[in-house]
């Protein structure tokens, strides 16, 4: 096992190596003045236009670019971001904690309450209110998060006044509150994104639970524990729930990434400043040290979540356990 | 609701109602949103970002300020800030005198060295200004520990506002230790020590800037103790925050939101001027060979019938609102002081397009909707970028009406930095470009001049240059009657029809009905914010 975990995390670590690579050559080839963040409708003499490139550095080669990208990871300078003339961890930083606030609840509420009502819904098919839930779950991840987000500000915001439109904070909460009063205020913040989130993606982990459910559930071993009567929760949770994990935890895996990239559409409507927020807008604005450092750390993300889930697959199916 | 109409021409800034002393709000507070981070509120610095430059307003000083009701850039359309008085020495020299209650917020005074040292920055090219505003000064040095001299190159009736309104000037004291490349990124940049009506009190990143009003201000107590900058990106999530309750004022209100806004109780939309121009560039010269001209477009009768062909002032109001005008050539409303205070352009006449093409011998030889000249069909293609709501809506408007006259369109919505590319290397016909104007007409010159075609880098993107363009120019610098001098400039351009222009757009701003003596400006909108109070008796909890 520990051999077969060093190599996995080799190969990880050289594809995520490969996608950096590639993540700078599609950069550098991207059409369009690398200077625009800063210039945006102005013109500039040469002269300025030479002196703004060398010390932004948009004149290097491929692989220039690429020594300063891995010299920057070596010292943890990965440069400024040309819209915010920020240091970019420092950007990164910002944004970072709202999205994994924001990506975790949703996560957690998803392979919690989705997993369990899969479990229901699947082992109470013939019921009414499980082929509701059902439904419902369909019907918030065929519409766009954007739409259902936009719905929730304008009922719960706009027309209520019960929460706030958007941002993770009130900026005119005193500095003086308390904790309970930021924690407080956060909650309210939080409660139209999440709910947003949650409508649009808890679809998928119910209905794979419930499909994976449905097939363990017509196991012979299923059939025999109730042949001898054992309690249909024991059933539930015992005999059927634990092999029907094994996609759950490739989903999660798949989904981790969800933590670091933010959800665009969402931190859009509600201004979440996210990571989402931040990368889309850097593509927009051509901030390359941005994009490509938010581009790596996705990278990583998703390399570290592919590998957690076939570590978890071992782990729920001892039947995939390298020998 | 109230709503107040301000009269593009006549206004630079009005106030809406007369300041209310007698009685005092404890913590007056304006709370707006702007759609990008104003991560470098320092002048020069700012990456010519909007928000940017707004914070700066409330930290710098400028030397001078319009003047309420003015209009133009001549030497009465300012008043005294920073600067206590300014003299004319002669057709090409000014000088300054900094009023010497003037201190930055650490104590120390603002001395004609703090101006020196700025105007040394703003020509360092690291920095990243765009030197051509700086172009007509030739000089600027001390005669005093508070005076300062400058020299222009030539007469110029503008030279005020190149100089006294550029220039905000920065600490020296602060400063002079870093390298001009360091400062965007010093920690000054990040708590930034100024010398206006506000202290910049803390930054919560990706939420908000707080300022709070400097008490000793030397030109007055603020009236507003706090102001509040959001940022939030969405312009529909800055309408949520508006209609909440969450922000104060609105700006750049999209058009589909106008009604929900004005309907929000309590909110008044003030119509100001805007210096935005909504435009379709014309490249007249061949995309293969740009010593050749272009087989369609140029042909200046082409241009012509192309323009009187289209329905501006319909696309114009369904695409940027009631609120735009017309104009025949490079105007926004901030500049309708030229014409009279209204900017008109002629109106719609498919009929003479026809008659225009037909006489330049473009005719429909064979029925199949486009006229052809030598067998060259009257097609080209009109670029914009895809993130451009409005530049879709026009080109599928002016797509439609171009038929009408035997005209072929073919629309490609393509990415920004595309379109950039396409654009600075001539692989274009026609583009949707919107750009800001700035208040002087002479910045025409940046982007329509035979000097901007030859130089790299210019915002002339199509190379545009006109002698006798160029000649009015220089005579409306010194010209007596501005208005007439630069009615001739804007004529000669609309003739030749370098560009289709679409839309002069409005700035329909919503303010909250507590603040009296409302002051606001076409470009540099929150200038005079520390002037607002909030009326007593309509304070909300956060005024209080």
């Amino acid at each position: 096992m520990t051999g077969w975990l060093i190599r996995r995390t080799a190969d990880a670590a050289l594809t995520a190596l490969v996608a950096v690579v590639l993540l700078v050559i599609l950069v550098h080839l991207l059409p369009g003045d690398p200077l625009a963040p800063i210039l945006r409708d102005r013109g500039a003499d040469p002269a300025t236009a030479a002196a703004l490139a060398a010390r932004w550095g948009t004149n290097r080669t491929i692989l220039q670019s690429l020594a300063a990208l891995f010299t920057g990871v070596i010292h943890g300078d990965l440069g400024l971001s040309l819209s915010a003339q920020r240091p970019v961890l420092d950007v990164l930083a910002d944004h970072l904690g709202p999205t994994l606030l924001l990506g975790s609840l949703t996560l957690l509420i998803d392979f919690t309450v989705g997993l369990a009502l899969g479990v229901w819904t699947a082992l109470h098919a013939d019921l009414a209110t499980a082929r509701w839930v059902s439904a419902l779950s369909v019907v918030g991840y065929t519409v766009p998060s954007f739409v259902v987000g936009t719905v929730l500000v304008w009922l719960f915001a706009v027309k209520l006044g019960w929460l706030p439109s958007g941002s993770i904070a009130d900026p005119l909460l005193s500095s003086s509150a308390g904790t309970w009063a930021i924690l407080a205020d956060h909650l309210r913040h939080l409660v139209l994104p999440l709910a947003a989130l949650v409508i649009a993606t808890i679809a998928v982990p119910l209905r794979q639970q419930r499909s994976a459910v449905f097939e363990v559930a017509a196991q012979p071993w299923v059939l025999a524990a109730r042949a001898r009567g054992v309690a249909p929760a024991r059933i539930a949770w015992r005999h059927c729930w634990r092999p029907a994990l094994t996609p759950i935890v490739t989903l999660l895996g798949l989904w981790l990434p969800l933590l670091v990239a933010g959800a665009v559409f969402v931190e859009v409507v509600f201004n979440w400043p996210g990571m989402g927020l931040l990368l889309a807008q850097a593509t927009i604005d051509r901030d390359v040290p941005v994009v490509v450092a938010g581009g790596a750390l996705l990278i990583v993300t998703v390399q570290a979540g592919s590998l957690l889930a076939d570590v978890l697959y071992h782990v729920v199916d001892p039947r995939q356990r390298p020998t | 609701m109230i709503r107040t109409r301000l009269i593009a021409a006549a206004a630079c800034g009005i106030a809406l109602t007369q300041p209310v002393a007698a009685q005092r709000v404890a913590n007056p507070t304006v709370v707006y949103a702007v759609g990008a981070e104003p991560a470098v509120p320092l002048p020069l610095f700012g990456n010519n970002e909007e928000s940017n430059e707004d914070v700066a307003d409330q930290l710098f000083l400028h030397l001078v300020v319009f003047a309420p009701n003015s209009h133009g850039t001549a030497d009465n359309a300012f008043v005294p800030s920073l600067a206590r008085a300014w003299h004319r020495i002669d057709p090409v020299t000014l000088t300054f005198d900094i009023d010497p209650r003037a201190r930055w917020q650490d104590g120390v005074p603002v001395t004609s060295r703090d101006v020196i040292y700025t105007w040394g920055l703003a020509n360092d090219p690291t920095v990243g200004l765009d030197r051509s505003r700086l172009d007509p000064i030739a000089s600027v040095e001390a005669v005093g520990e508070r005076r300062v001299r400058v020299r222009f190159k030539q007469p110029s009736a503008e030279q005020v506002y190149t100089f006294g309104f550029l220039m905000q000037p920065l600490p020296a004291h602060l400063l002079e230790k870093l390298s001009p490349s360091a400062i965007a990124a010093s920690d000054f940049a990040r708590h930034p020590i100024g010398n206006g009506p506000y202290r910049f009190d803390h930054r919560t990143p990706g939420l908000a800037v707080e300022l709070h009003a400097d008490t000793a201000f030397f030109l007055g107590r603020p009236g507003i103790a706090r102001v509040v900058v959001r940022t939030t990106t969405d312009a529909t999530a800055r309408v949520n925050l508006f209609l909440t309750g969450e922000t104060d004022v609105l700006d750049k209100i999209p058009l589909p939101s106008i009604p929900q806004v004005t309907q929000r109780a309590g909110g008044r939309i003030i119509a100001l001027a805007s210096n935005r121009l909504a435009y379709l560039l014309i490249n007249s010269r061949s995309p293969g060979d740009s010593t050749q001209p272009h087989p369609v477009l140029g042909d200046a009768r082409v241009r012509e019938a192309l323009a009187i062909a289209l329905d501006r002032t319909t696309i114009a109001h369904t695409v940027f609102g009631a609120a735009s005008d017309v104009p025949d050539a490079a105007q926004s409303q901030i500049w309708s002081w030229i014409t009279g205070g209204t900017i008109h352009g002629a109106p719609a006449n498919p009929a003479r397009a026809r008659a225009l093409l037909a006489q330049a011998g473009w005719r429909d030889a064979n029925g199949d909707g486009v006229v052809e000249r030598n067998g060259t069909p009257l097609r080209f293609t009109l670029i914009y970028a895809a993130s451009s709501a409005a530049g879709n809506l026009v080109a599928l408007q002016a797509q439609q009406m171009w038929r009408s006259i035997g005209a072929e369109v073919t629309l490609e919505k393509l990415d920004g930095g595309v379109v950039g590319n396409r654009v600075r290397t001539g692989q274009w016909d026609m583009v949707f470009l919107a750009a800001n104007q700035d208040p002087t007409p002479s910045s025409l010159v940046q982007s329509w001049s035979c000097k901007s075609a030859h130089q790299a880098g210019s915002t002339n993107f199509a190379h545009w240059c006109d002698a006798t363009f160029d000649q009015l120019v220089q005579r409306a610098l010194t010209a007596r009657d501005q208005a007439a001098a630069w009615r001739d400039v804007l004529t000669r351009m609309s003739s030749q029809r370098p560009a289709i222009f679409i839309a002069a757009p409005g700035n329909p701003i919503a303010v909250n009905s507590r603040y009296d003596n409302v002051i606001l400006w076409p470009s540099h909108t929150w200038l005079s914010l520390w002037q607002w109070r909030v009326r007593p008796g309509a304070a909300l909890p956060r005024d209080r």
